[in-house]
């Protein structure tokens, strides 16, 4: 895969620019963040943030050929950016001028039985669990169902309010909760079902990276254990991974249930094991 | 209110016609009472709680969009 390493003042508007030099959609970018930024001393000890971008291809199969074409319909709006985006993985094969009136109103998804993409009944079941819910919490916004091997991604189109969000996504992730417990309450799938909504997962995932990178630093630094605030298994794995390739580094969980905490450390002469 | 509840409950249980959901209303704070078969109580609470707390956080956002609070009771 191609990169490009893009710096920035911050790290928000190093991804900025990288979404203007692949003209697409933040969505599209696989984005690796080499270092966050500091803001320094009156000017003085300021670090650009660098990233590294490259375009994302792997997860969307049935949108690569059709890149080309949305991006010369697309206006510039992310709006709408978006609104293709999400809508891409059941439109793929959908005449272009069928594609804008379907951006012009992506409410009109499609029933259940045109939906190519899914085959799947228990896709089916859990977009109902959630939109049924959704009704119920008198939120009307569409979702759009994908899925994935291991997964089926959920994802609704927000309304910028982050209502469904909540604090530190505790919303979605009761939400995604609810939904996982009721689609496998009378089957014995154990397909994941993962929601997002503003690709609020995504940015999480940036940020708990970015955090784990930056307390890296500070271990190593100071050669002294530093332990990030409690965390669930999801959050906590991506910091695992993010540390897994340094190898001054190790990280242990610590603690019961919910309050499982992360540890960083460094590592004391040789690959070791112990905590 | 009453029938997010009502769906989440009958959502997760084995006998979903067991399930009353009475509400009480309040000025600011409303209390909604849920009661289940006595052995899908286990299902609506969930592991240390989690499933009773995941329906009051959405109960609880749910009722934000509408300025008011919700207040979820389990009856046994």
């Amino acid at each position: 895969m191609e990169g490009m390493e893009i710096e920035g003042k911050t790290i928000d508007e190093a991804i900025e620019k990288a979404c203007n030099e692949f003209q697409v959609p933040r969505e599209k970018l696989n984005i690796e963040i080499i270092s966050e930024g500091t803001p320094g001393f009156l000017g003085l000890g300021s670090k650009k943030a660098r990233i590294r971008a490259a375009l994302l291809m792997i997860d969307m199969t049935l949108d690569t050929p059709f890149d080309r074409l949305a991006a010369k319909i697309m206006t510039p709006e992310p709006v709408v950016r978006q609104a293709v985006a999400a809508l891409e993985w059941e439109t793929a094969q959908a005449p272009p001028i069928e594609e804008e009136r379907r951006i012009a109103a992506p409410v009109a998804r499609s029933q259940p039985t045109t939906d190519p993409a899914d085959g799947e009944p228990s896709a089916e079941k859990a977009r109902m669990i959630l939109e049924g819910l959704l009704k119920r919490m008198q939120i009307e916004s569409p979702v759009t169902v994908q899925e994935t091997g291991e997964a089926i991604i959920l994802n609704i189109q927000g309304d910028g309010s982050g209502l469904l969000i909540g604090k530190r996504g505790q919303n979605l992730d009761a939400i995604q909760y609810f939904v996982n417990k009721a689609a496998h309450h009378s089957t014995n799938g154990h397909k994941m079902i993962i929601i997002d909504t503003e690709e609020y997962r995504k940015r999480r995932e940036e940020s708990l990276v970015a955090l784990a990178m930056r307390l890296g630093e500070k271990v190593k630094k100071t050669k002294k254990p530093v332990t990030v605030g409690q965390m669930n298994a999801h959050d906590r794995r991506i910091i695992h991974l993010a540390m897994q390739n340094d190898e001054t580094l190790t990280t242990k969980s610590r603690g019961e249930g919910e309050y499982r905490k992360i540890v960083i450390m460094p590592v004391r002469r040789g690959p070791d094991h112990s905590a | 209110m009453k029938e997010l509840i009502k769906y989440m409950a009958q959502a997760l249980v084995d006998k979903p016609d067991m399930v009353a959901v009475s509400e009480i209303v309040g000025e600011q704070t409303s209390v909604i009472e849920l009661r289940v078969a006595k052995e899908d109580l286990g299902k609506v609470i969930g592991k240390q709680g989690r499933t009773a707390k995941a329906m009051r956080t959405i109960l609880s956002a749910a009722s934000t969009k509408i300025r008011k609070r919700t207040v979820l009771e389990i009856i046994e």
